[in-house]
């Protein structure tokens, strides 16, 4: 009779380390943010001093003009970054993929990227995008071009920030998208090449859908790290020249850490999570709305 | 200020005099007596060298033992904050940015020195860079007045104007004494990409506003009216700021590289180093980079002048000092352990060794010796002279705040998205909002002509 219950609430009573561990570890810290971003907070040696002051954080929010420009910057960064990333890592899934030898070692080199820390790779792009030495501009040089001042023209600076990102995470997509193309199931690709489907045809129409959860996995994540990102950008501009690369993330960082202004840090927390949980949600909106439009259902 | 450096200085060339001759070399350590070991965090700024070494010679002479946690400067303020805010700091001597010090000194989170030990005082030839390390809590101010002793600087880093003395020897040119003569001099060697005629730090943040301050100070402005005295009337808008705003920005436009607006320290280092620059404002710290045959392709070829000034006024010099403190929950033992090495860094003979060893020594009687006088430390005179000069900025509760404000209105001026007078204006009434939020007596100036 004991055993029956503990069978029929396994289910049940399993998840509850887990669900202990989501709760201290993820939920508590995110509810504790709540009541930080209703107070100002005094650290000291004697302790900590909360003072309830929402009005005074929720006014620091709102005429916020740094924030403004680092919200569009970063929906800029996530859009243009994912979407660059999704095309090349597709593509370069793809093309591997398809080749006849050499397949292991062109993965390999390709998630090189990844494996590099962001304290080397903000060197060697710093150095890469130098104005006066860089390669950038030695080879814009070499087609007769003026050099561009990469990282501290404000035209080019979230740009040259994208073009990093694209570098270090196109590996990520390709890896993701790679193990599914293997995966793909050879005989609908082999009905598509009976049937006289041409390139074109055969990933439009068949690669395409059959990638459809690999590829809102691969942007899902993307997109979330892309939210976050911090060191590249930190060590490559700072947020600057002004506000052209300041991103939420190195914003938060100068209120939360800097500053050491706690509760509109913790403020800024809470609408940060709201920016990217409202974002997300959309583009899941959207990509639903486009499958049913697609399938008709 | 004036009055308490020309005190230690004539204090210090006595004891020069007095000890003249071949026995002035062998100054005296401290015997500090046997302690159990210390731990430091330390950043690793281009003076740590120097300071590596003295704690090596600490070492062997003492038999002590220090452990040193060498830290980027991005992370320092955070391992240092949660030291002190842990039940026991894993750190015995914790080293502070000048603008941090006010967090910790309000928080209650350090043990003012003569509370370890009564008796223990600094040696009147240390360098206090406007009583950076004093705090006294009633008038939330950093001065000896009333004040407690809460630490003391290893690293007294103020802005100097590096120069190629090669270059302007050749060209029959005098050192630059003002930012007209710094343009002159620009303008003569500036031929980009191989030379450019002047470079500073114009990323956003700190680097902007610390280089920019030697210019607000030596126009006769001020961020702020008279904090020290409870007011804190903004007047970073006055027509002498956007006089040094605009003389910044001009000579960064006509002699920097274009990507001026994004330059932090070590660009503007390498720049001169390689032999790329003609003058340079930057710390003095960054000196022992400069004469290292391994860093260095002008060794032997540069030189310091004091920071140029503006037609019939006094030089601006902006100090960018650290402190070292002994946070209060380390055992006391330890804290007596961090006292001993601080009793023994602040002799002359550690100080000597620091110099020697390429660290910025924080003692005038240094200064005053036959060191000066040799080719390696041409710099010392320089640095001496400045400190007559020398002032601190943003010494309040709200410093980092405002910074981050003056950092990113500057940057903006820099790069063209704002004219100088509405950078100004813009800063002013946000550092107005910061002060009124913490209650202070404030109000602004009326704004510049946009």
């Amino acid at each position: 009779m004991k055993d029956d219950f503990l069978n029929r609430t396994f289910r049940h009573w399993s998840m509850w380390p887990c669900l202990a561990f989501l709760l201290v570890l993820s939920v508590y810290p995110v509810l504790q943010l709540v009541p930080m971003a209703l107070s100002t907070i005094q650290i000291t040696a004697e302790g900590t001093f909360w003072t309830y002051s929402p009005r005074r954080n929720l006014d620091l929010l709102l005429g916020d003009e740094v924030l403004r420009d680092a919200i569009v910057n970063t929906l800029v960064f996530v859009v243009l970054s994912v979407a660059i990333e999704m095309v090349l890592g597709f593509f370069a899934a793809l093309f591997i993929a398809c080749m006849p030898r050499g397949r292991n070692f062109a993965r390999t080199v390709m998630i090189l990227p990844i494996l590099l820390p962001a304290v080397a790779i903000g060197s060697m792009w710093k150095l890469l995008f130098n104005y006066d030495f860089g390669l950038f501009n030695q080879m814009v040089g070499l087609i007769g071009l003026n050099p561009i001042n990469w990282l501290g023209d404000t035209r080019w600076a979230l740009l040259s920030i994208v073009i990093v990102d694209v570098w270090h995470w196109t590996p990520f997509v390709f890896l993701i998208l790679f193990a599914s193309i293997e995966t793909l199931p050879q005989d609908v690709l082999e009905a598509g090449r009976v049937d006289g489907a041409t390139a074109w045809q055969m990933i439009s129409l068949i690669i395409l859908p059959l990638l459809g959860p690999a590829l809102a996995v691969a942007a899902l994540f993307r997109a979330i790290v892309a939210f976050k990102a911090f060191d590249q950008v930190y060590l490559l501009t700072s947020g600057g020249p002004g506000t052209s690369t300041e991103l939420l993330s190195l914003h938060l960082n100068r209120v939360f850490f800097e500053q050491n202004q706690l509760g509109y840090g913790a403020m800024l927390s809470l609408s940060i999570i709201g920016v990217i949980v409202a974002t997300l949600a959309v583009g899941k909106w959207s990509a639903t709305q486009i499958e049913r439009k697609r399938t008709g259902r | 200020m004036k009055f308490q450096f020309a005190t230690a200085f004539a204090a210090a060339s006595a004891l020069a005099f007095a000890a003249a001759g071949p026995a002035a070399a062998q100054t005296p350590f401290a015997d500090v007596g046997k302690h159990p070991e210390i731990s430091i965090l330390i950043n690793s700024s281009p003076w740590f060298g120097g300071f590596e070494k003295v704690v090596d010679l600490y070492e062997k002479q003492t038999g002590n033992k220090v452990k040193l946690d060498v830290t980027p400067y991005g992370g320092v303020l955070e391992k240092a904050r949660n030291a002190v805010r842990a039940a026991n700091s894993p750190y015995d001597l914790v080293n502070l940015d000048t603008p941090w010090t006010i967090e910790f000194y309000e928080g209650n989170f350090l043990r003012p020195l003569t509370e370890i030990d009564p008796g223990f005082a600094l040696p009147a030839e240390v360098l206090t860079y406007e009583d950076s390390n004093y705090w006294n809590a009633q008038r939330r101010w950093r001065t000896r007045d009333g004040g407690q002793l809460m630490g003391y600087s290893p690293n007294g880093n103020v802005h100097v104007l590096y120069y190629r003395a090669d270059l302007l020897q050749q060209a029959g040119m005098q050192p630059p004494k003002t930012w007209a003569d710094v343009a002159a001099i620009c303008k003569k060697f500036y031929a980009p990409p191989g030379m450019y005629g002047f470079v500073a730090r114009g990323e956003k943040g700190n680097p902007i506003r610390s280089d920019w301050t030697s210019l607000m100070q030596g126009a006769g402005a001020s961020v702020v009216r008279a904090p020290q005295n409870g007011d804190y009337t903004v007047t970073i808008n006055s027509p002498e700021a956007k006089v040094a705003l605009d003389q910044f920005i001009s000579l960064q436009k006509e002699c920097a590289p274009p990507n001026a607006g994004v330059m932090g320290q070590g660009d503007v280092i390498q720049l001169l180093a390689t032999g790329r620059a003609v003058q340079g404002l930057a710390v003095i710290a960054a000196w022992s980079t400069f004469d290292d045959r391994q860093k260095s392709a002008v060794v032997g070829k540069i030189n310091t002048a004091m920071v140029p000034g503006f037609p019939g006024r006094e030089p601006g010099v902006a100090i960018g000092n650290w402190v070292f403190a002994v946070p209060k929950n380390v055992p006391a033992e330890r804290q007596r352990a961090a006292l001993a090495f601080s009793r023994w860094f602040l002799t002359a003979g550690a100080q000597r060794a620091y110099a020697e060893g390429g660290g910025i020594p924080v003692r005038s009687d240094i200064f005053a010796s036959e060191l000066a006088s040799k080719p390696e430390f041409r710099w010392m005179r320089t640095y001496i002279d400045s400190q007559k000069y020398a002032r601190q900025e943003l010494g309040f509760a709200e410093g980092v705040q405002v910074e981050a404000v003056l950092g990113l209105r500057l940057n903006q001026a820099l790069i063209g998205e704002m004219s100088t007078a509405r950078a100004l204006n813009t800063a002013a009434r946000e550092i107005e909002e910061i002060f009124q939020r913490s209650g202070r007596r404030t109000g602004k100036l009326g704004a510049l002509p946009e």
